[in-house]
């Protein structure tokens, strides 16, 4: 083939965000490095919404609104994301007002009834205002980073929020593992990494093996109710039970929460703090605090950190001498309680060259960097695990594990199921995820319906049923007929995630008083859309038209020119339409192609050299 | 070694330059495509990287990023007429197989 | 396409043998995954991007069976049309022994003694390396399948008591 001169492809920007429980940052990969990118208060953004009467107000902004009018501003959101009210301990129910309902929690507003996800959205949109101005342009894509040991629906749940903020997720990443690979490119060392990641509201530990441009996650443990808050909670309590105080009011009670986490932050510099608080109805509080209170006050939280350690380390079948390095991630390990604790228990003292706040962001931005296809810090490839293991309920209540905790994604498993009716033509199963072993002990992720079996005698119908979790760590599920190979179709009921309809709901919601917004938020996604496809599909036609004869190559030019045709009209089902069709055209070209790769990744060199 | 045009390939080069209105050079590069497989690029250079390679031919600059130079050095681009068609053509001496349509390859 | 059955070690380009070059194995699985990984597939239709996550799937699965000793012997000896868990017999004085090695695990466990559940556990590791070399000579070389089935089923006993030990160990830690 001969080549003709392209125009240059301009960089692709994507950035890499770290949606935080009390912080939230973007970073993007600038001129070759990585940066956090700063807003008008620095690079922080605290994880803070606030709804006041006539807009929302995110960060900063928002912040100040949490003492004077807690149930209307909501913090740490992260918390409630993907949960049900029966998950959330006590203290994390107040100041709120809670809908009465099944499922994830709602606050009840002065905006009305609002889902986590709407919270996080507002966040993100921040977020991505901030990067779109910093970079000239909007992004073009972002990873998401969230604790390893979120399960699918606190997943799914943030990959929600980034729909209804309109950012075009790329991949959902793990904390430690976004940490990892800051520190890994920056240190270029290879060997075993440990990250004990301690953020505002969750636990994560992870050990890594970086070898040869590959960052493969050996085991992942946590504790997804455990983080630097908690330490404020803990020395809240304290001081109400020293000054015999038995309730406060919400507002009192957060004024009270926020000179804690003062006193905590001022605590890792100095032996001593006092503060004065000022409560409502002239009353006031005072107190002071020694670094040896705090840390005996808190000494249990800390040593509840190194149970997920163990485990972790028992999972990778690794003593803790086997670990060469370990990175300190998360603002809470700023504490020097933590730091002794973590040097004690690993023998050597951590890593902290890399700002804590900043870090999880900045492995973020690099590897949004790469999936766009931007190599200026070399390649590399990632390998992570499922945190926690998929079952489904059988009889009794009991689980039946399906993939097993600590398993590298992506992966699948298939299980054969049969009918007990005869002409039974549909099924459900309960998924849960956990390590116990009754379901009610795990938690509920979804009832899958299966509907469309081909009617047959009991007992005779196989139902392959095939649970496919992908990089993310969202599962999947589908299900055939073997006899028949009829595909059943597939219904999720998610237990603690939103329906499809009420995503569609929230976004069309958000444009509500501008239905022309909604349409023409459309036509140009499904215009960016079909802008990738047509572009995958000429590269793959350049590459590979020789695989394909004369009739197919028609079938796929066909399809590429009415999708071209569809493109420049306004008719966003039109392109979708044509998309599909396009799609459809070139399942048997791409399966060719992907094939033939295999072959000469094996034959010849690969990505992974050429990177060298 | 390097990476050059001929003479025929180096006009052409200049011809577009020309009609475009703007650019220092051309790129030359190899791209590994996701799943795909390795392939040649071309384009038009208006800025230069920092680690950038440049070659100079019949007055017109090449541009090669460092990573491609390992796969091309010592290719030579030619400006040739097939049938109907008309292009760019890669001589590159590392190339041990070469896949039908020329434009992927195994090093 | 990628959904048929495909043999793990044609997959990898491997000799289908229990004596296995591991370093090889993976090298050649990275070398794979650095190909169909969806983190590759980012830029691509969602047609290749489904494939690659099949693809990236399946060599999982085939590296995490070819990986561990058991699941590759188990895998050869399907390959060779013996089904391992059929006539589930084990040799008499095997089973003796286990039922003594399992009580002792069980003593060690109440008592909570982590000396002697090392010890145990050292014991358990030479039994397993010994069955690991018998697999290798019983698959590649005598070919004798029906013994190897024998072996499998001990190795499985073994792994067995081997992650419960683990298990124990990590819960008394905590």
């Amino acid at each position: 083939m001969l080549l003709t001169i392209q125009e240059p492809t301009p960089a692709a920007q994507a950035v890499g965000i770290d949606l935080g429980t009390t912080h939230s940052l973007v970073a993007a990969v600038i001129g070759g490095k990585a940066a956090v990118l700063a807003g008008d208060h620095g690079v922080l953004l605290p994880s803070v919404v606030s709804y006041r009467p006539d807009r929302v107000e995110v960060g900063h902004d928002a912040r100040r609104w949490q003492t004077e009018d807690p149930q209307n501003t909501i913090v740490s959101v992260k918390r409630y994301l993907g949960r049900a009210l029966d998950d959330l301990p006590e203290e994390f129910r107040l100041p709120y007002r809670f809908a009465k309902r099944e499922g994830m929690v709602r606050f009840e507003t002065r905006a009305g009834s609002i889902s986590p996800v709407e919270v996080s959205a507002e966040i993100l949109k921040v977020l991505k205002a901030r990067a779109a101005q910093a970079l000239g342009n909007e992004p073009g894509g972002a990873v998401i980073t969230v604790p390893a040991y979120f399960d699918d629906a606190q997943r799914q749940a943030t990959k929600d929020a980034a729909r209804l903020a309109g950012l075009n997720l790329l991949r959902l990443l793990n904390e430690p593992t976004a940490a990892a690979i800051a520190y890994g490119l920056d240190r270029e060392t290879e060997g075993i990494y440990a990250v004990y990641d301690l953020g505002g509201g969750t636990f994560d530990f992870s050990i890594l093996k970086l070898t040869d441009g590959v960052f493969e996650v050996l085991a992942t443990s946590g504790d997804p109710m455990l983080g630097g808050d908690d330490f404020d909670q803990t020395v809240c309590r304290f001081l109400m039970a020293q000054n015999g105080i038995d309730s406060l009011e919400p507002v009192d009670y957060r004024r009270l929460l926020e000179a804690t986490r003062l006193a905590k932050e001022q605590l890792s510099l100095d032996e001593q703090v006092s503060v004065e608080v000022e409560l409502g109805r002239g009353k006031k509080l005072s107190f002071v605090l020694t670094r040896q209170t705090f840390e005996q006050l808190t000494a249990n939280l800390v040593q509840r950190t190194f149970v997920s350690v163990r485990q972790a380390l028992s999972l990778a079948g690794l003593a803790v001498k086997e670990i060469q390095e370990v990175v300190l991630v998360g603002g809470a390990t700023r504490m020097p309680c933590i730091r002794r604790a973590v040097a004690e228990f690993f023998g050597k003292l951590p890593l902290t060259d890399l700002d804590p706040d900043q870090v999880v962001a900045i492995g973020a931005a690099l590897q949004a960097d790469l999936l766009v296809g931007n190599r200026a810090r070399g390649d590399w490839l990632l390998l992570d695990v499922i945190p926690l293991s998929l079952g489904i309920e059988t009889l009794g209540g009991v689980v039946e594990k399906i993939i097993p905790r600590n398993s590298t994604l992506p992966i699948a498993r298939s299980q054969e199921f049969t009918t007990w009716k005869t002409g039974q033509t549909a099924m459900s199963f309960h998924v849960v995820q956990g390590e116990r072993e009754l379901a009610r002990d795990c938690r509920s992720l979804a009832r899958f319906e299966l509907r469309g079996i081909p009617p047959m005698a009991a007992g005779v119908a196989r139902v392959q049923v095939t649970f496919q979790v992908d990089a993310d760590g969202l599962l999947s599920v589908s299900a055939r007929e073997i006899n028949s190979g009829v595909e059943a179709s597939v219904s999720v009921i998610p237990s603690y995630g939103l329906s499809e309809e009420e995503i569609a709901q929230m976004l069309k919601d958000a444009f509500a008083h501008a239905q022309q917004d909604l349409e023409a938020r459309r036509l140009s996604e499904q215009r960016a859309e079909a802008m990738r496809l047509l572009e995958a599909v000429e590269v793959a036609l350049a590459e590979d038209r020789a695989l394909l004869d004369e009739a197919q190559f028609n079938v796929i030019t066909q399809a590429l020119e009415s999708l071209r045709t569809a493109m420049e009209g306004r008719d966003w089902q039109a392109i979708r339409n044509g998309i599909e069709a396009l799609n459809q055209a070139t399942v048997e070209f791409a399966a060719q192609r992907m094939d033939q790769s295999i072959r000469r990744a094996l034959a010849g060199r690969t990505v992974e050299s050429i990177a060298e | 070694m390097a990476v050059t045009l001929t003479e025929k390939a180096a006009r052409q080069v200049q011809k577009h330059l020309a009609a475009r209105g703007k650019g220092v050079g051309i790129r030359v590069a190899v791209k590994p495509s996701g799943c795909s497989g390795l392939s040649y690029a071309l384009e038009f250079v208006d800025e230069l990287g920092a680690e950038d390679a440049t070659f100079e031919s019949f007055g017109v600059k090449v541009v090669v990023d460092p990573k491609s130079l390992i796969y091309l050095d010592g290719t030579e681009l030619d400006f040739v007429r097939e049938g109907l068609s008309e292009g760019f053509k890669f001589h590159n001496p590392n190339v041990k197989g070469q896949c039908g349509c020329g434009k992927s390859f195994a090093v | 396409m990628v959904t048929g059955e495909r043999n793990y070690f044609e997959f990898f380009q491997l000799p289908p043998q229990f004596a296995l070059d591991l370093n090889e194995l993976d090298s050649r699985y990275r070398k794979i995954q650095a190909w169909v990984h969806p983190d590759k597939a980012a830029r691509l239709s969602e047609i290749e991007k489904r494939l690659c996550l099949q693809w990236s799937t399946l060599a999982s699965e085939a590296y995490r069976t070819l990986k561990r000793p058991l699941e590759r012997a188990r895998y050869l000896l399907k390959l060779y049309g013996v089904d391992p868990e059929e006539k589930g017999e084990v040799a008499r004085e095997f089973l003796l022994e286990q039922i003594e090695q399992r009580e002792a695990f069980e003593q060690a466990l109440a008592n909570r003694d982590l000396k002697a559940l090392d010890r145990l556990a050292d014991r358990l590791q030479a039994a397993m390396d010994d069955l690991v070399g018998a697999l290798a000579f019983l698959l590649d070389v005598d070919r004798n399948y029906r013994q190897a089935a024998e072996l499998v089923r001990r190795l499985a006993f073994l792994e067995t008591l081997w992650d419960k030990g683990n298990c124990a160990r990590t819960e008394w830690s905590e």
